[in-house]
């Protein structure tokens, strides 16, 4: 029972805010901690200081990887630390996976776990791959993470470069491992692989510190929680005797309503449909295979898969940001197959995409230029070629006032919100088109709580107004709630339309994996079949 | 802040080097400028002192120096506008402004391109086509007009050509990146070298004036070029020229700022995927702001043979290649590029007059020249590559200090509380820990009306 962090009472200020206010935080040796809270929390600044990479306004950090030795008081009798850089935190035995990896695509595993401290030959000269191969080969059977040391990163998943970060740190002596919302990128199975790995790691003695803000993560992998709420410690419970009840109102500080409610829609006519859509991807390898899909108004349909099986070309091709290889989409019984980007936004098609700060906003304007993105050319925004800058700007306020977006300011840059403010303005943006059908993406990743419980209430609304849904997201729990019918796809294919009340997580999670089980609750009415809306697609 | 607390090292420290150049103001960016000419002076003058030390001549003309830097740099900022007391329309005064009008058009030329995120180092060969075309085609519109009304006529026509020539040759290599995916940089730079050797075969073939004997076009008659007003008639400068220069860079920021075409212009440039999402037309985009940047190229080249030479001459100046650094100067802001193009217009006429009145050899001349706009350029320089690496996420030190990109949360300032809470106490005392600056600098144009 020996801690190997320990963090009393750090105080970060930065101009104007307190980032971190007087945090205690305390690791047992060999343990996974979660650190909970929602965006803006402070749960990555308190990382940083522990990181070296910003140093406390206040308090003090120790750190020993054998464990901290502590006086009968609790008191701790090691010097406190002081890191200047993280190169100081490195040798001290802490290492950081952040949320976006640092490698280098074009070389392989081996090479980049090593990068600036390479096993050498022919007394340095020249860099020992073999040696280097090697270390990375042991590292990664003794902690077991299945790691190919030959493979080029470019071609390996996202969930391979993950643990290709982990080496990178383990290689370099880390003994407490830092991450940074491991999970946002991984499909559910790589989280479960994840934290398999987190169990190899505290066995052999290393201890994980991971930033999350979702509960069920927190309350699954950790064996401790710390909640942070504005920049301040909530508490500290044990994973194993709380509840997400408990949690998520330590987080959020009120009482949340976990379970959205779906009210009944009448649903109504079909709105968007696409017809045997097919797509290659950038490389000319086929990602989409003759998919069928028809959402009618008032309607969500979920489409879940594991990352990869051609959602985002499928999406792209529906949104006419990517030129199908055959297929139709129509919106309203009119056919927008070769119609341009602009056009079909036109159409009544609106678009929340998967990637805010590549797509979805210009990061160096501000929100009142980024709220006319996709409108610039149209009214009310646009008269004779001119852009109102006065109306944009007032139609900026009103998304802000409207979906709570913080700072509550159109000035302020789309770079200077937080991840959470910049989706509920994309959404908010997207919601005000008035659209006849909104094809969403992600909503709400790496969102917090309560914005994603907001984000819900309004695809939720915008479905009881009439308008089609068309639901894309790698979260199971969100699509399986939200939709009124799921499309699962596989390679490309909707392999089957279910009823994701009914479905079990584990019929589900077979559909995802290409199986196809018996006895699935498709959501299909008789009458229906009529509609193409993908059945199972043809042998 | 004095930024002490925080990650030291030279990593560290260069980081908040970049983000402070990132985040400064346009006010705080004028300052920079502005210390770093008196710094490249301070650098300058040792330079020419030294190499006055090292050169033997009869008389010292300071401490011992052949060359006096005191006399060097009044020559070359403060003379290069004459006695304007005295007469405001002096010669002197008149070369620095005809510079500098043809500097402001070539300026724009690389911006306007610029801010579509395409990197037109063509500016040069846009110009010399633009200057051919319209001395050939002026000349023979001159030969069928007379009275007074010539002007009118012939002066629209001469520039007009100059923009439809130089916005097809832009076109070229816009269309070519657009469709063929051909770096622009290599395809411009190429197109110098055509158009270079094009208007010197094409000059020799068929356009010559055959009473010369350098290779040049034929003499235009007076009416057909930019009427001396105001100044007097030797002068190589024309008012009205640097009207509509003046207009010109205007525009380009109206229609920059104000204009969808303009939004759509700048979007592509910034985040060609989110303007892509926005419905911008990325392609036509791109060969739109080819087209224009390399018109206003060729508006340059009608001025340079209109104003200046009255023919065309096949050694062009590089106006071009300067353009670059203008433009760079100014931050890409249309604006900016009036002022930078006349610092670049003083730079050029002083230079001669240095020659003129001290034994400095022009050499040495250049490389003073070439050190005021290195030092003033550099700041802008390192900020343009800079926001490229750090403006999608830099709210400060997070930025860079591992490589490291911030996540979505925690982002100072700017998170889920309310940040009037005196937010702006410590926010004069340092741009780090600031988001980057959107609007605050001119450069974005973007939201105000």
């Amino acid at each position: 029972m020996v801690d190997a962090v320990r963090m009393e009472q750090i105080t970060k200020r930065f101009p104007g805010v307190v980032a971190n206010d007087d945090v205690t935080l305390s690791v047992e040796r060999g343990s996974v901690h979660a650190l909970l809270g929602e965006n803006g929390a402070g749960k990555t600044t308190l990382m940083n200081v522990l990181y070296g990479l910003y140093r406390p306004t206040s308090g003090e950090v120790y750190v020993d990887s054998d464990g901290l030795s502590t006086s009968e008081t609790g008191a701790v009798r090691d010097d406190p630390r002081s890191f200047d850089s993280p190169r100081d935190a490195i040798d001290a035995g802490i290492g950081m996976i952040h949320q976006h990896f640092m490698l280098v695509d074009t070389m392989s595993v081996a090479e980049n776990v090593t990068l600036g401290d390479e096993p050498t030959k022919w007394g340095g000269l020249a860099v020992d791959r073999a040696a280097a191969r090697e270390a990375v080969r042991d590292l990664s059977a003794r902690y077991g993470l299945d790691v190919d040391p030959t493979a080029t990163v470019a071609d390996v998943s996202v969930g391979v470069r993950q643990r290709v970060e982990i080496l990178k740190a383990l290689y370099r002596g880390a003994d407490v491992l830092i991450l940074d919302e491991p999970t946002a990128v991984l499909t559910p199975q790589e989280v479960e692989e994840l934290f398999a790995v987190f169990a190899e790691l505290t066995a052999a003695g290393k201890t994980i510190v991971f930033i999350t803000h979702k509960l069920g993560e927190a309350m699954g992998a950790a064996d401790e929680v710390t909640v942070l709420r504005d920049g301040a410690h909530v508490g500290t419970v044990d994973a194993d005797a709380t509840t997400r009840e408990e949690l998520a109102e330590l987080m959020v500080g009120r009482g949340v309503v976990l379970e959205t409610e779906t009210p009944p829609v009448e649903r109504g006519d079909p709105t968007l449909s696409v017809s045997g859509l097919t797509v290659d991807d950038a490389r000319g390898v086929r990602a989409v295979d003759g998919v069928d899909l028809t959402v009618h108004a008032g309607e969500i349909l979920g489409v879940a898969g594991v990352d990869g099986n051609g959602q985002s070309e499928l999406v792209e091709a529906i949104t006419g940001l990517r030129t199908p290889e055959a297929g139709r989409v129509t919106l309203d019984g009119r056919d927008l197959s070769g119609v341009s980007r602009r056009e079909r936004a036109r159409a009544g098609m609106a678009y929340v995409p998967a990637d805010r700060q590549e797509r979805g906003l210009v990061m160096d304007f501000d929100l009142t230029g980024n709220g006319v993105l996709g409108s610039q050319h149209d009214r009310p925004f646009a008269t004779g070629g001119r852009v109102d800058w006065r109306r944009a700007r007032e139609h900026a306020a009103d998304i802000v006032d409207e979906y709570d977006v913080r700072p509550p300011d159109p000035t302020a840059t789309a770079a200077s919100l937080s991840g959470g403010n910049q989706q509920k303005f994309v959404v908010g943006r997207e919601v005000a088109r008035d659209p006849s059908c909104l094809v969403a993406v992600h909503p709400t990743r790496g969102v917090d709580i309560g914005s994603t419980e907001f984000i819900h209430d309004r695809l939720i609304d915008l479905r009881g107004a009439g308008t089609a849904v068309l639901l894309i997201s790698s979260k199971l729990d969100e699509v399986r709630e939200l939709s009124d019918r799921l499309a699962v796809v596989h390679q490309g294919e909707v392999v089957s339309v279910v009823d994701p009340d009914l479905i079990t997580e584990e019929q589900l999670g077979l559909l995802m994996a290409g199986e196809r089980p018996t006895d699935v609750p498709t959501a299909d009415r008789p009458s229906e079949t009529a509609v193409a809306d993908g059945g199972v697609a043809d042998e | 802040m004095s930024d002490a607390d925080d990650s030291s090292g030279w990593r560290g420290r260069v980081t908040r080097v970049l983000d402070r150049l990132t985040s400064a103001s346009a006010r705080e960016r004028l300052a920079i400028s502005l210390s770093a000419l008196v710094l490249s002076v301070a650098v300058g003058a040792v330079l020419i002192y030294g190499a006055g030390l090292a050169t033997t001549c009869r008389r010292a003309a300071f401490l011992g120096s052949c060359y006096d830097p005191f006399v060097v740099y009044d020559q070359l900022f403060f003379r290069s506008f004459g006695n304007l007391l005295a007469d405001p329309t002096n010669p002197k005064a008149a070369t620095t402004l005809g510079e500098a009008t043809i500097l402001v058009c070539t300026g724009l030329s690389v911006a306007v391109a610029f801010k579509a995120g395409v990197f037109n180092i063509g500016t040069q060969g846009q110009l010399v086509v633009g200057a051919l075309a319209t001395a050939v085609v002026t000349y023979a519109v001159s030969q069928t007009l007379a009275g007074p009304l010539a002007t009118v006529v012939s002066l629209p026509v001469g520039v007009l050509t100059g923009a439809v020539t130089g916005g097809l040759y832009g076109a070229i290599p816009g269309a070519l990146k657009a469709y063929a995916d051909a770096n622009e940089v290599i395809t411009t730079i190429m197109l110098n070298f055509v158009a270079t050797n094009l208007a010197l075969f094409a000059v020799q073939a068929a356009f010559k004036d055959p009473e010369s004997v350098a290779t040049q076009t034929r003499r235009l008659p007076a009416f057909a070029q930019f009427p001396r007003v105001v100044f007097p008639e030797t002068a190589d400068f024309s008012i009205v020229a640097l009207a509509l220069a003046v207009t010109l860079a205007v525009a380009a920021a109206y229609l920059l700022a104000a204009t969808a075409f303009g939004y759509d212009v700048r979007t592509s440039g910034l985040q060609s995927a989110a303007a892509e999402y926005g419905g911008v037309d990325a392609k036509r985009t791109t060969v739109a702001a080819m087209t224009l940047s390399g018109a206003l190229g060729g508006v340059g080249g009608a001025i340079y043979v209109l104003m200046k030479l009255g023919n065309f001459q096949t050694n062009v100046p590089a106006y071009g290649f300067d353009g670059i650094t203008v433009t760079i100067l100014a931050g890409n802001n249309p604006l900016g590029v009036l002022a930078a193009g006349l610092l670049f217009g003083v730079l050029k006429s002083g230079s001669i007059n240095v020659s003129v009145a001290t034994d400095v050899p022009p050499e040495l001349v250049g490389v003073i020249r070439g050190l005021i706009v290195l030092f003033v350029a550099m700041p802008e320089f390192f900020r343009l590559i800079a926001r490229r690496y750090t403006s999608d996420d830099s709210p400060g030190e997070t930025a860079v200090t591992d490589g490291g990109r911030p996540t979505d949360d925690e982002r100072p300032g700017s998170d889920d509380r309310p940040t009037d809470d005196g937010r702006s106490t410590d926010d004069t005392q340092g741009g780090t820990e600031r988001p980057p600056d959107g609007d605050t600098g001119s450069d974005d144009g973007g939201v105000s009306p």
